[in-house]
């Protein structure tokens, strides 16, 4: 009795440690190798659940199935055009053949110092190959838009609708010369990715895509650039001001223009209006007078005489006069 | 059988029965025991802000919406609760530091590198901005990356470089923001559907947009020339419209002068040569007469209104002297 018990107890020890030895339990977002005594079995595991396996002889490894993160370190490189600038980039890559990766890189520590050297080296090739615009712009949507924009103003322009200060906000945006792009930012990252997928595929690793985070001038570029920002905003500053000061000259000319123009043809009216009237009354007097000059005569000196003599006027009349006649 | 044989029978006999005993009270404990702990571990309740993920031996088995939901216990069943209803945050280019006090309050401090960016023309501008963010797909939010938030912030500065990088620097900072904004939306929302990590992108929100500090100050003052040639070209439209509009009226009135005057000669003819025409028409019945009557009638009233009419007989010679001592004859 005691010993069955004791055998019984043994079983159930024994049963428990082989049971819990003859499976493994995969999460989601992993995935597994199985060895035999170091040696792998089969292609690896990827389905998540409960897995059955040889208790003892079969040891399980497990590596990651998510897409993982990898951060590079920021490099200064200079571009074909000889500009420094700074690039920092990530990447997300995944673990496609679990084996290889094992076998090649051990773990994912291992595998980060291979991505480094493999990513940075394959981005210096290629930023250093190109012009800086290449890496910043990622189309000529820029010169698109001016293009149109400057065919706008200039049709416009022709039909008369928009004045000088439009052209000039047009070329005022462009400061330097905006360089035309062959390729652009995302296919200079796929060409990355593209010249260094061969070499992490080695590894069991398949590269997702490559971001350039961020780029940005070497600090002793940036203190130029930003020279040039401000020496360029102070240009087109003045550029604003005299353009105000001759929009205000054109103004006051206008007006001297206008004044004179106003001035002087009311005058020319007025006197037109005069001219004409008085010529009118002139003809009226002629065509009336005509028929008695000799009346007209008498009769508007006595009306002279009578304007023309104020009541302080000294007088000295003759006797011999017409009126005094009869004094005699 | 053997004389201590019965002492050690009985002896285990005994040892058996306390066993016996104890275990009568231990297994109903251990029972107990296990069931509570099997009560207490198979349930679990989920926030009305949340969704869980249910993993049952590692593999997933459902996404459960909020309330009181059952699972197995012991480990078979794994809850991992996920906050899906809330729009998350991640700020670019500056912190949140606090919302305690009454006004937010941020930091921009050291993160300079975060918000520096190139545009189209290689100039520099700052660009602080907000990402917001929606987990649609815990299941996925949870297995399909390693580190998503790492992958949402590293996609956004790198589509936020892309985008600026697209633009001229003037129109970053001024007529920009909108395209910018909805432009890295959609961009950001097509890369991480790549990833097919369980995110939707609810919307990005540019913050400040400033030029470098150093450059600061003379695109201000490219504002101000704008402004000052603004003002000098009101300036002098305000005196074309004062003076002009003036000018236009006195015009008007010196035309309308000339008309009146015009008028007034016109009138005047017509008057004088009717009057002159009536005259001459009765005149012309008796002329001698009529002349002789209308020069009398003009001197008489030309004479009685001087005060100093001086008659001098033809007759008389030497006057002169009489001149100028103011002899006056009276009428």
């Amino acid at each position: 009795m005691k010993n069955s018990f004791k055998f019984i107890l043994f079983l159930v020890v024994a049963l428990l440690l082989v049971g819990s030895n003859s499976f493994y339990i995969l999460t989601e977002g992993q995935q597994a190798i199985v060895t035999q005594f170091g040696k792998p079995i089969g292609k690896g595991t990827t389905e998540a659940g409960l897995h059955f396996k040889l208790p003892f002889m079969h040891k399980v490894r497990y590596v990651d199935k998510r897409i993982l993160s990898w951060d590079g370190s920021p490099n200064q490189i200079p571009t074909r055009d000889k500009k420094y600038i700074r690039v920092d980039t990530t990447a997300r890559w995944k673990i496609v053949d679990a084996l290889k990766f094992i076998q090649t890189v051990q773990n994912e520590r291992g595998a980060k110092a291979r991505i480094d050297t493999i990513l940075d080296g394959h981005t210096r090739d290629v930023i250093s190959s190109h012009n800086l615009v290449e890496a910043v712009r990622n189309s000529n949507q820029i010169l698109e838009n001016l293009e149109r924009k400057k065919e706008l103003v200039q049709e416009k322009k022709q039909k008369g609708e928009v004045a000088d200060a439009a052209v000039l906000e047009v070329e005022e945006e462009v400061s330097g010369e905006i360089e035309k792009i062959q390729l652009g930012r995302e296919q200079l990252s796929e060409l990355i990715v593209e010249k260094a997928d061969e070499e992490l595929k080695a590894l069991g690793i398949d590269l997702i895509d490559l971001q350039l985070r961020r780029i940005s001038y070497e600090k002793s570029v940036e203190e130029k650039v930003y020279d040039r920002m401000i020496s360029e905003r102070q240009r087109v500053a003045q550029k604003i001001r005299s353009i105000g000061k001759g929009e205000k000259a054109e103004i006051e000319g206008r007006l001297a223009k206008d004044l004179n123009k106003i001035e002087s043809e009311a005058y020319k009216k007025a006197q037109l209006i005069r001219g004409k009237a008085q010529a009118k009354a002139t003809a009226i007097y002629a065509k009336s007078l005509t028929k008695a000059p000799d009346f007209y005569e008498f009769i508007r000196s006595l009306e002279a005489y009578k304007k023309s003599i104020k009541k302080d006027s000294k007088f000295i009349l003759s006797s011999e006069s017409e009126f005094m006649k009869y004094f005699q | 059988m053997n004389q201590g044989q019965p002492d050690l029978n009985y002896e285990l006999y005994k040892l058996k029965q306390s066993f016996n005993r104890n275990k009568k009270a231990f297994v109903p404990l251990i029972v107990a025991l296990l069931l509570a702990v099997g009560f207490f571990t198979s349930y679990y309740t989920v926030e009305p802000d949340e969704e869980a993920v249910v993993i049952r031996l590692g593999r997933y088995l459902d996404t459960t919406q909020p309330g009181l939901h059952f699972k197995i216990p012991f480990g078979v069943d794994r809850v991992i609760k996920v906050k899906t209803k809330i729009v998350h945050q991640e700020e670019f280019g500056f912190r949140t530091q606090s919302l305690d006090t009454r006004r937010t309050t941020y930091s921009s401090r050291n993160l300079d590198e975060e918000s520096l960016m190139l545009t189209g023309d290689l100039n520099v501008a700052e660009v602080q901005w907000v990402v917001q963010y929606q987990i649609s797909d815990p299941f996925k939010f949870l297995f399909k990356t390693s580190e998503p938030v790492r992958n949402i912030r590293d996609v956004s500065e790198s589509i936020m470089r892309r985008v600026v990088g697209d633009i001229m620097v003037t129109e970053v900072l001024t007529t920009g923001r909108v395209g910018i904004a909805g432009d890295a939306k959609q961009l950001m929302q097509e890369v991480l559907d790549k990833y097919d990590m369980g995110v939707l992108i609810r919307s990005i929100k540019l913050q400040d947009v400033n030029p470098p500090k150093k450059v600061q100050a003379s695109f201000n003052d490219v504002n101000a020339a704008k402004q000052e040639q603004e003002k000098m070209i009101n300036q002098a439209e305000q005196a074309y419209n004062k003076v002009i509009p003036e000018a236009r009226g006195k015009a008007k009135k010196l035309v309308s002068e000339a008309q009146g005057y015009a008028q007034a000669v016109v009138n005047r003819a017509e008057g004088d040569a009717d009057r002159f025409s009536e005259i001459y028409r009765e005149y012309i019945k008796a002329p001698a007469i009529t002349k002789k009557r209308l020069y009398l009638e003009t001197m008489e009233e030309l004479f009685s209104k001087l005060e100093d009419v001086v008659i001098i007989d033809s007759k008389v010679k030497g006057l002169l002297p009489v001149f100028g001592k103011g002899i006056t004859n009276e009428k």
